[in-house]
């Protein structure tokens, strides 16, 4: 019988046409997104996106998006394995990240490139020209910073609950192998830095390793005065210097593939006497993964190790 | 350089060679549009070039790979000016835009102000690079002064605040290893990587004024290679014209360093060239260096982008690699002319 | 040089010391107060001239003994050592290019240097070359590039060719230290810090073979003083006195060479103390090169003692590479003897 219905279908017609035209203009209409350097218009759902950080892929591969392009600085071993495996090897490079090659960048025709401050300031309306740009702060400050970034570009891809809901996760797995850590941990100190044949560069409580062996419990080897400036982040120590830090833990990320000042410092009974080298406590990581690739799936890999380190101390 | 045995080539060798350089430029710069990173095809350049349909590549061809040749074109020509009028004012073969000290005052000056003054916008650079650059000029000019205007003192004054300079950027780099100095580093090196129209429009009208008013003092520096005294008889008002020769120089080296960086050996291999293609009188040798610069700028740019793709090789390093090389053919060829 | 002088009556007076004197006095006690705060300043906060009595104490000396004898000294006197070897360098190619803005820098072997650590951090082969060997061996080989080009074995070599020819060279390794700077960030900051000078971990085998470069390399320079003094007088009066001057510049250069190469090979490329040291010198003691020898090793050595010092007393929690401090100390210097130069209207 078609009368009852008739006023609930007239009813429901608004509502419906209404919906039917907000969705309609939503798709075609951009949004603004401020970032960094400004205000962009940006697409709905970038699909072909350029990154020039490996944040930046940190953050693409949480919400499993591959992008067409990365600056990989001409190493795709650079992009560590808990990206590829989310993301894929369909991407091209685009050069180095200091000087991201233009005019490959151009030729992917992408959607949306997303740009570090400090880096690419400089060429920020020349990305723009390209494609829309959004710009990050991706290389200073710590671990919350670093969430921080990952929760605006979420947005900005218009994927803003899908990265709440992977950083609420992601934050789960942090606390369930923080408390795996935390009973070791009490009171040590730790310091992490990376050497190679010429320099040993320790990076400070306020940059980001310091920060997550803070969140885990460890106590900081070097003051916590100091500013946020890069000379600050990350100090050349002599041995010194490091003999008089002493810490208790001392975590080194090799980077290149010769000799590194360690193994010229054995020999020093200076070097001995560190209550880090003479208690054993001693480790090595991957300088790329624990220097370079900042984001939280590989924040995720750091705490792994961190608690492998911690689980020797007992 | 003595001028007493300066070379000349009277007749058409200097016509005829700046013709063919300046034929060269073109056809080298057109060329470049398609060589580079991505390798494009004829009919694609010249889809984005005239706004036709079909395949195009507007930003690669029209954004980027343009707006560079003729950046390159013309800091190129505007240092090789700069390098040949203080070559003729210092009488010294070996002189530069870097032996007085500007290429330094420059560099410090940019330096400076990108570590320390990052608000400044990119567009204004060259306002800091001319200052530092005069503030190393006229330092050197002062200093000079005091004796006599002897260009041996002009060159040892020069090269010690160039070292001092240079020192203040080195500091400089050591104090600020972050990445906020990526771009301030590759500046450095000499490169054209992200120059487009923006940079071309900032220092388009100053370089091409005071090429244009180098290219009329060329005149008058020929009448004064005729000595002191018969220059003046001439009409020739030597202080005045030297120093606005100095000055012009000064700030063509130093506005196109701002903006494409330290390209080595430019201003000092363009002179060297082009007196021994056409000659030593200044009103043909300047245009004739200015073109050589060009040619070799945009050249070591294309073959910069087109090398080692995605990498690209500064046009600097180039330029400095193909000045070693003049260098030590100069000397194993022997030819004491251009050294006496 | 004391000089006693006597009154008239021939008692002797007040003994005076001649001005020399007074200048060499002056200058050993800047010296050692710069060895002091060398010594004295560093890491560790307990460390002091107490600590030297660790030298004798073999394995049962205290940390702090340990560092006094195991870093700091063998930094002090590494530091002495380049001061000393790049101060005579610099002395033997002005005086043999008759050029007072000579340095060991237009020899190439820096930039040579240079290049061979750039290559050592670009090319995978070559990464476990220590960078010590890489900089002695491409820093010399540029040296015999520069000799080469500028005639050394036909025998056209002039100071003017010399100078053309470290040019030449010192653009090739230039290239190479500007392309480190657009590679990636860890190379980049590598080359920058390189290309400065740093002593910061040395140790005493760096400071032997330092010293045991300058010791000889002092006796011959100080052999060849008197055929240096000559160059001054120009090519026409030196062959009138019967030497061969081409020969001076060769074995001068060489042995700057080599000095040089030396310390490049340990520290990098450290300006201004080749360049500096001898001017300073000369305002000291006027321009014979058998006292000028003795008073560069005393003034190359403050120099670079006391930039030392100063890169650890900074107050900066990373010590600046002694080569920026060696930097600001001689730049002021370069500057006044260039404009009394100038001044006087006198190269």
């Amino acid at each position: 019988m078609s009368p009852p219905l008739e006023p609930q279908a007239d009813f429901m017609k608004f509502p419906t046409v209404f919906l039917a035209l907000a969705l309609a203009a939503g798709a075609a209409q951009a949004r603004d997104v401020t970032h960094e350097l400004g205000t962009t218009d940006v697409p709905d759902s970038p699909e072909r996106i350029v990154v020039l950080e490996f944040s930046f892929i940190d953050a693409l591969a949480a919400l499993n998006l591959a992008p067409v392009g990365i600056a990989d600085d001409d190493q795709r071993d650079r992009v560590q394995p808990v990206w590829s495996e989310r993301i894929g090897d369909d991407w091209t490079s685009v050069g180095t990240r200091k000087t991201p090659n233009l005019e490959i960048i151009a030729s992917l025709q992408p959607d949306l490139i997303i740009a570090d401050k400090s880096r690419h300031a400089a060429v920020y309306e020349t990305l723009g020209q390209i494609a829309p740009t959004v710009v990050y702060d991706s290389l200073t400050g710590d671990y919350e910073d670093m969430l921080a970034v990952a929760d605006e570009i979420g947005t900005a891809l218009g994927r803003a609950e899908e990265m709440d809901a992977f950083q609420a996760g992601h934050g789960a797995r942090m606390d369930a192998l923080r408390a795996d850590v935390s009973e070791q941990t009490q009171g040590d100190d730790a310091q992490f830095g990376v050497i190679n044949a010429n320099g040993l560069w320790l990076h400070s409580p306020k940059s980001y390793v310091g920060s997550l062996l803070a969140s885990f419990g460890f106590a900081p080897a070097m003051p916590l005065t100091g500013s946020d400036s890069y000379g600050e982040l990350y100090q050349k120590t002599t041995l010194e210097q490091l003999s008089a830090l002493d810490p208790g833990l001392l975590i080194l990320g090799k980077s290149g593939d010769g000799r590194t000042l360690d193994q010229d410092w054995n020999a020093d009974s200076l070097w001995q006497q560190i209550d880090a080298v003479e208690r054993g406590r001693l480790f090595n990581v991957s300088s790329d993964l624990w220097s370079r690739a900042r984001g939280m799936l590989t924040a995720e890999e750091i705490a792994a190790d961190i608690r492998d380190i911690a689980a020797t101390l007992k | 350089m003595s001028d007493a045995r300066r070379p000349e080539f009277p007749g058409l060798r200097g016509p005829v060679t700046l013709a063919l350089l300046g034929a060269l430029l073109p056809v080298l710069m057109f060329a470049g549009l398609f060589a580079g990173a991505i390798p494009l095809e004829i009919e694609t350049v010249v889809n984005s070039l005239l706004g036709r349909d079909g395949p195009r590549q507007d930003f690669i061809v029209l954004q980027s790979r343009l707006p560079r040749a003729l950046l390159a074109a013309l800091a190129g020509g505007a240092l090789a000016l700069s390098g040949a009028l203080i070559q003729a004012l210092m009488r010294n073969p070996l002189a530069s835009p870097k032996i007085v000290g500007i290429n330094s005052g420059a560099a410090f000056a940019v330096l400076v102000t990108a570590f320390y003054i990052p608000a400044l916008p990119h567009s204004l650079l060259p306002v800091p690079a001319a200052l530092g650059g005069l503030m190393a000029g006229a330092l050197v000019w002062w200093c000079a002064q005091r004796g006599d205007i002897d260009p041996r003192q002009l060159t040892l004054v020069g090269l010690a605040v160039g070292l001092t300079l240079d020192a203040g950027v080195d500091a400089l780099l050591v104090a600020n290893t972050g990445p906020e100095s990526s771009a301030p580093l590759i500046w450095l090196t000499g490169s054209l990587w992200g120059r487009g129209w923006t940079h071309l429009a900032s220092v388009a009208p100053v370089l091409l004024t005071l090429a244009a008013a180098a290219l009329i003092l060329a005149f008058r520096l020929d009448l004064q290679a005729l000595g002191p005294r018969r220059a003046a008889g001439l009409g020739v008002r030597i202080g005045l014209e030297r120093t606005l020769a100095l000055l012009a120089a000064v700030i063509l080296a130093s506005v196109a360093v701002s903006v494409v960086g330290v390209l080595g050996f430019v201003g000092l291999m363009a002179p060297h060239v082009a007196t021994r293609l056409v000659g030593g009188r200044h009103r043909i040798m300047l245009p004739t260096a200015a073109l050589f610069g060009a040619v070799l700028t945009v050249g070591a740019d294309t073959l910069g982008r087109a090398i080692r793709p995605p990498l690209e090789i500064s046009a600097g390093i180039l330029t400095a690699l193909m000045g070693a090389a003049f260098f030590i053919w100069l000397l194993i060829a022997e030819d004491r002319r251009i050294l006496a | 040089m004391t000089d006693l002088t006597f009154s008239r009556t021939g008692r002797p007076s007040r003994i005076r010391l001649s001005r020399g004197g007074m200048r060499g006095a002056v200058l050993t006690c800047v010296l050692a107060a710069g060895a002091l705060a060398s010594l004295l300043t560093g890491g560790r906060d307990d460390v002091g001239l107490a600590q030297l009595a660790g030298l004798f104490a073999g394995e049962a000396a205290s940390p702090a003994e340990q560092t006094m004898r195991d870093i700091r000294l063998p930094r002090t006197l590494a530091a002495a050592g380049l001061g000393i070897n790049l101060g005579v360098a610099g002395l033997l190619l002005q005086a043999v290019t008759r050029n007072p803005l000579a340095s060991p820098a237009i020899l190439g072997i820096n930039q040579g240097a240079a290049l061979g650590i750039v290559l050592g951090l670009t090319v995978p082969a070559l990464a476990v070359v220590p960078g010590w060997l890489l900089a002695s061996v491409f820093g010399l080989a540029a040296a015999c590039l520069t000799f080469a080009i500028a005639g050394l074995v036909s025998g056209r070599i002039d100071s003017m060719r010399l100078i053309l020819g470290g040019v030449a060279v010192g653009a090739i390794g230039f290239s190479a230290v500007r392309l480190g700077y657009t590679l990636e960030d860890d190379i980049a900051r590598e080359v920058v810090r390189w290309t400065v000078g740093d002593i910061a971990d040395l140790r005493i085998d760096a400071a032997l073979r330092l010293l045991a470069f300058a010791v000889p390399g002092l006796g011959l320079a100080y052999l060849m003083a008197h055929r240096l003094n000559l160059m001054a007088m120009g090519h026409a009066a030196s062959h009138g006195l019967g030497f061969d001057p081409r020969a001076t510049l060769v074995q001068g250069t060489v042995l700057a060479a080599l000095l040089t190469g030396v310390s490049i090979s340990v520290a990098g490329p450290i300006a201004f103390v080749g360049l500096v040291a001898p001017h300073i010198a000369r305002w000291l003691c006027g321009a014979d090169h058998r006292r000028l020898l003795p008073v560069v090793v005393l003034i190359g050595a403050t120099l670079t003692i006391w930039a030392d010092a100063l890169s650890k007393l900074l107050p900066q929690a990373e010590e600046a590479p002694v080569g920026i401090v060696v930097a600001m100390l001689g730049a002021p210097w370069l500057l006044v003897s260039v404009l009394r130069r100038s001044g006087t209207a006198h190269v």
